[in-house]
């Protein structure tokens, strides 16, 4: 478990500082822009070398905007982005392409993201042409090696992505994506298209490549359970926002934010005797829309234990004694 | 600017001029467009105007008609006449002969064989030749020469001139056809597109329906002629585009037939290139009454003499009066520009067939006309029709698919309004209306209509054959197909009897009195309802000479005397 | 992939026997005649000779197999005969002709195929070469200005008809300008420098006018394919990897795109041979869209017959092309 004084000793690989990820909306004859899409409003955190920070929330809550904010697939609107020292918050064309290496993604639907029309071989070894000088011979090993590493037969090399299941599709993306020896992998539900005995297959792929090659995760996932598996540290996202980060058995046995401990009461414990006593905590209501969030609080809405003040400031995203950050006016 | 190049135009044109007309080929190369393209160069096998008129400048008749209508010997020594003992006195034959020393483009002699042997291509029953009229009643051709043929006919022919006169009836080459008789004829590709033959050009190259490239024939008969060495008929697109080409941007030389609007053709004879020539001929634009009942109950005896008689139409009142109703001048002005003037008579031309007699309805008079049918008893109804014994005058008024056609009909329309008569207008394809498919009731020889309307006309200059569409024989009936052209099935037999004398007489004074009477009858009795005597509107650039717009022949009769200015 | 060839062929037989039989009844119940375009001179008697020589007597199953055998048999042999200059059983067998012009319907096809295929081909060509970067470019910078331009010039591309856009340019390059010809010449022979730039010249309006057209089309294909491509992910997945953009646009989405885009070419190549109707007659191209309509025109039915069964051929095989295309472009689609 990490604590304060840890974190002081170790160097953060990624440090995210008020991010913010908004969409325009454009509307009518002319196309004006009428309004934006928060996907991502404010949120900061840090990620250490070798752990993997979880990131949890509900279906359109931005944690995958987040995860393409913080790789910057996306032109980000405000905050700064370090990864390994270099600042790529406002980094552009060659520059940042040339600092992709470092950094890179797995994604969540292993059959759309590998262009159809490429080989394996090819989809893994065109980044290899891009950022390395190799000869064809050695890119060709380079590419056997990878395979090997994530577990593809090499008689594969020649096949198309449509040729393969799920599990192996998902190989392929991440074989793709270590290509280049990145230090920080986001994983953005890397497992959610796959059957669950697949699942437990690519985690552990995960979590042996992890070992090996000493990388750092961003693991975006809803799968509570599986996130509890291998986070480091868990960020819980609600609309936008980071509502609760902290160490993981922290943060499971003892959810501070209200909509942690509403998500968390969801979650089915394998033991029956504490299943039994569970005590489901239902949420009313519809989550807001990202274009138009509530004034305060975000959860504000939705919150069981809501308070006046909740409606009208925002809450402030402090660090608890614990070590913990919680954005609630519960925490004082 | 202008001033100075026309100085230097003029300057060059009177440096050149007397080079380059001296002799055969020295004026180099002519473009013609007709927007109709040449399917064939065989007349015999396609009696469209653009194939006879592009193969008149290669294959050659015996004789012509000039720009008046006048026939002149062409390959003949003379024309044939019972005066110069060319024709018989009981008017069963006449002799052609041929002038000494004319070769074929190959270069061999042009003998009475070759005539002989046209005379029977045509006549074959199995080839189909669409010429056929031109060789009516005659049984016998022969050589009595190398240089004279006889044409006997079953019975006396006051105008013998069919055969071998006209750009419809030239004579081809017996060494070149001899193996294309009968069915044969048609297989006969290679002839039919590059026959040999007396004219001024020979085809260096043929392309259906495209273009044609000619040379000067090396054999012609006139050593200086034709002056252009080359020459280029080219087909294709439509007569606006025909006009422009040669009136606006003067890549062509000659264009045919520009029936476009009269005032586009003016706009574009403005830019100064080129001239707009019109001439008028036989054809008129005409309504033809039905005087049978046209009712659909009738079935099969519908618009014919045993359907009965037409519930209105036979009454001469209103025959009349339709027609005065009608602004003749307005139309031809509207439709027809330069190549339209208002006629009363179904036969126009040439000047000595004009009859004067009728010209009542060249002004319109709609108070008179409304006059006519009070008088005759038609009543105005509540509706505006008038109606006599419960039958209203109420018109289906039929024609071919046309712009100009349709405008007519439409002024048509109005102007019987006026006059309290309801018209029901119906336009027809061309190539439905004038095809002969016995299935389709849309014919024009079916006439299922109470009027129709469209243009027809005669060649060469005599109307015999052209008056006697109108006798009791003539009508179209189921019996014979519905062949035949009386298509008012106007039947009397005064109008016979004024037939048959024609038929007998030879006296060209004679002949035109008969005719008038003829035309007289017909128009006085309202067997038909003529509009529009029509003519034939061609273009020129302004630097080709020596063009005679003739409507009695081929337009292109006489290529071999133009020349560049 | 042989085997679903050669399955699909097979096919086509009898689809193709049923069109001829189609077309041939539906022209011989069109009330036309061959002979109604003819001077009202002829008189009737002689029209129903004329009728009665080429053949319109005969019962129309008679006359079907008579057409069957000359375009099945007797051509194909002909071509044989006359491409290895051989003579096979006897030499003088009856093609199919014209009526119009009395000659075989094959040598006026193969008359009229250069100035079609260099006029129509070449704008199809060119049309596709201007087609293809405009609608990558536009779905690139959707909504941009140059997108909203490129929507508006299509829309006018095909919207506005040729007969408008080819006689507007006849009157602004041949008749005020007098750049080109406003006619085309179809004799015209390419051999050296000055006659190719001829040529050219006398292509470049009936070209353009049609390639607007193609263009038009095209790049709208090009522009939804491209869209449709540009949000898919691994597209993310390449600019992830860090390729750069021309890479990213140019191999991996465009190569995607055109697959949709190469078969909506490849169905449209059987147009190209049917020439352009309006087109041709405007400029006097006299192509084979020319000859149809000269064919219909004229009740021709032989021609009109076998031009129209050529079509179907080609838009049949055409039709097989693309979906092998498409089998041979994208590796996901496996036939048989």
């Amino acid at each position: 478990m990490l604590d304060n004084t840890a974190d002081a000793q170790k160097t953060p690989l990624v440090k995210v500082d008020n991010l913010k990820m908004y969409f325009p909306i454009y509307k009518g004859v002319f196309r004006r822009q009428v309004g934006e899409v928060k996907a991502v409003d404010d949120i900061s955190f840090e990620i250490f070398e070798g752990e993997t920070l979880g990131l949890v929330g509900e279906s359109g809550c931005g944690k995958s905007s987040a995860g393409r904010a913080v790789l910057r697939l996306y032109d980000i609107t405000d905050g700064s982005i370090v990864v390994n020292g270099h600042d790529i918050s406002t980094s552009h064309g060659d520059n940042l392409r040339k600092l992709r290496p470092e950094m890179q993604m797995i994604f969540q639907d292993p059959q759309a993201s590998l262009n159809p029309r490429m080989s394996v071989a090819a989809i893994i070894a065109e980044p290899l042409d891009e950022h390395q000088s190799l000869t064809k011979k050695a890119r060709m090993e380079r590419v056997f090696e990878l395979m090997d590493a994530v577990g593809l037969s090499r008689d594969f090399a020649k096949r198309f992505p449509h040729e393969f299941s799920g599990g192996q599709r998902q190989r392929i993306g991440i074989a793709r994506a270590l290509a280049l020896n990145p230090k920080f992998i986001v994983c953005d539900e890397p497992i959610a298209a796959l059957d669950v005995s697949i699942q437990a297959q690519v985690v552990n792929l995960l979590e042996d490549l992890q070992d090996k090659l000493g990388l750092t995760y961003l693991f975006i996932s809803h799968d509570l359970s599986m996130v509890r598996h291998l986070a480091t540290r868990v960020a819980v996202m609600y609309l936008g926002k980071i509502v609760e980060l902290a160490p993981r058995d922290l943060l499971y046995s003892d959810p501070q934010h209200p909509y942690t401990q509403a998500l968390l009461s969801a979650v089915p414990e394998a033991d029956p005797t504490v299943e039994s006593s569970r005590t489901r905590i239902i949420l009313e209501g519809d989550v807001p829309s990202p274009t138009n969030p509530p004034s305060g609080c975000n959860f504000s809405t939705r919150c069981p234990k809501v308070m006046d003040i909740c409606k009208i400031d925002t809450p402030e995203f402090k660090q608890l004694k614990d070590g913990r950050h919680v954005a609630c006016h519960l925490m004082k | 600017m202008r001033m100075k190049s026309i100085l230097i135009g003029a300057a060059a044109a009177l440096a050149l001029a007397p080079a380059a007309n001296a002799g055969r080929g020295d004026a180099g190369h002519v473009n013609i467009i007709y927007w109709q393209a040449a399917s064939i160069l065989n007349p015999f096998l396609s009696g469209g105007t653009k194939d006879v008129e592009s193969s008149s400048m290669v294959i050659e008749p015996l004789a012509r008609y000039d720009e008046n209508g006048n026939m002149v010997p062409w390959l003949v020594t003379e024309i044939p006449t019972v005066a110069n003992g060319g024709v018989s006195e009981d008017l069963t034959s006449i002799t052609w002969k041929i002038s000494p020393g004319i070769l074929w483009s190959d270069g061999s002699p042009f003998t009475s064989a070759d005539v002989v042997f046209t005379a029977d291509y045509c006549m074959d029953e199995t080839g189909g030749c669409q010429q056929l009229a031109k060789f009516s009643d005659v049984t016998n051709v022969e050589a009595l020469d190398d240089l004279t043929v006889k044409v006997t006919f079953g019975k006396p022919k006051p105008f013998p001139y069919g055969p071998f006169v006209g750009g419809e009836s030239p004579i081809i080459q017996k060494a070149q056809f001899a193996d294309c008789m009968g069915a044969k004829a048609p297989e006969c590709t290679e002839q039919n597109f590059g026959p040999h033959g007396t004219g001024p050009f020979r085809v260096t190259e043929f392309r259906a329906n495209d273009v044609i490239s000619m040379e000067a024939n090396p054999h012609y008969r006139d050593p200086n002629k034709p002056a252009f060495a080359t020459l280029t008929f080219k087909g294709g697109g439509d007569a606006a585009a025909a006009a422009r080409s040669v009136l606006e941007t003067a890549e062509f030389d000659y264009a045919w037939n520009l029936q476009i609007d009269p005032a586009i053709l003016t706009q574009m004879a403005g830019a100064g290139k080129g001239t707009v020539v019109s001439a008028f001929g036989t054809g008129v634009e005409r309504m033809m009454v039905n005087l049978t009942n046209p009712d659909a109950a009738l079935g099969d005896k519908r618009s014919t003499v045993e359907g009965g008689p037409h519930p209105f139409l036979t009454d001469a009142a209103v025959r009349r009066a339709l027609s005065i109703a009608i602004d003749r001048n307005t139309l031809a002005e509207v439709g027809y520009g330069a190549a339209g003037k208002a006629t009363c008579n179904v036969l126009p031309a040439p000047a000595i067939y004009a009859s004067t007699a009728n010209d009542e309805c060249l002004v319109q008079d709609i108070a008179k006309a409304n006059a006519i049918l009070d008088e005759a008893g038609w009543a105005v109804g509540s509706d505006g029709v008038r109606a006599k014994d419960g039958v209203r005058l109420s018109i289906l008024y039929q024609t071919s698919t046309n712009a100009v056609r349709q405008d007519t009909q439409a002024l048509v329309k109005q102007w019987w309004s006026e006059i309290g008569v309801e018209t029901e207008l119906k336009n027809i394809s061309a190539s439905v209306f004038f095809g002969g498919d016995q299935s389709s009731p849309d014919t024009f020889q079916k006439h299922f209509s109470d009027i129709e309307m469209y243009t027809n006309l005669f060649n060469g200059t005599d109307p015999e054959a052209y008056m006697n569409s109108w006798t009791c024989a003539e009508i179209p009936n189921p019996g014979n197909n519905w062949l035949g052209s009386n298509m008012p099935r106007y039947c009397n037999p005064a109008y016979d009897a004024l037939s048959a004398e024609l038929s007998g007489t030879a006296d060209i004074d004679e002949r035109a009195r008969i005719a008038k009477a003829m035309n007289d009858m017909l128009m006085q009795e309202g067997a038909m309802i003529p509009l529009v005597h029509r003519g034939r509107v061609s273009a020129h650039s302004n630097t080709l000479g020596g063009v005679v717009l003739n409507t009695w022949d081929s337009e292109l009769w006489n290529v071999a005397d133009w020349t560049r200015n | 992939m042989l085997n679903y060839t050669i399955r699909r062929l097979l096919f086509t037989i009898p689809t193709l026997l049923f069109i001829s039989f189609i077309i041939f009844l539906l022209l011989d119940l069109a009330p036309n005649d061959p002979t109604g375009n003819l001077p009202m001179t002829i008189t009737p008697d002689v029209r129903e000779k004329i009728r009665e020589s080429l053949g319109l007597g005969q019962p129309i199953h008679i006359r079907y197999f008579k057409w069957c055998v000359q375009f099945f048999v007797n051509e194909p042999l002909n071509i044989v005969e006359q491409y290895f200059d051989i003579t096979i059983g006897q030499g003088d067998r009856l093609r199919v002709s014209s009526w119009s012009t009395r000659s075989p319907v094959g040598d006026l096809i193969a008359e009229r195929m250069p100035q079609t295929l260099w006029v129509v081909g070449m704008s199809y060509v060119i049309g596709i070469l201007i087609a293809v970067p405009i609608g990558v470019y536009s779905a690139y910078r959707q909504y941009s200005w140059f997108d909203q331009t490129g929507t508006f010039v299509s829309m006018v591309g095909f919207s506005v008809p040729t007969f408008f856009t080819g006689v507007l340019m006849i009157v602004i390059f041949s008749v005020y300008l007098g750049w080109f010809p406003s006619k085309y010449d179809t004799l015209h022979v390419v051999t050296d420098w000055e006659s190719f730039v001829f040529q050219v010249r006398q292509s470049i309006m009936p070209v353009s006018v049609l390639a607007l057209f193609n263009a038009s089309t095209i790049s709208r294909f090009m522009r939804a394919s491209m869209l449709d491509n540009l949000n898919q992910d691994y597209v993310r997945t390449a600019r992830a990897k860090g390729m750069t953009e021309r890479i990213v646009v140019l191999v991996h989405v465009l190569r995607n795109s055109l697959i949709p885009v190469v078969t909506v070419i490849a169905l449209g190549i059987p147009q190209v041979f049917g020439g352009a109707i309006i087109t041709e007659q405007v400029f006097s191209i006299n192509g084979l869209g020319a000859l149809l309509i000269q064919g219909i025109q004229g009740a021709d039915i032989p021609l009109v017959q076998t031009l129209t069964f050529i079509f179907a051929v080609l838009i049949v095989f055409f039709n097989l092309i693309a979906d092998i295309l498409y089998g041979i472009l994208d590796p996901r689609i496996r036939y048989d």
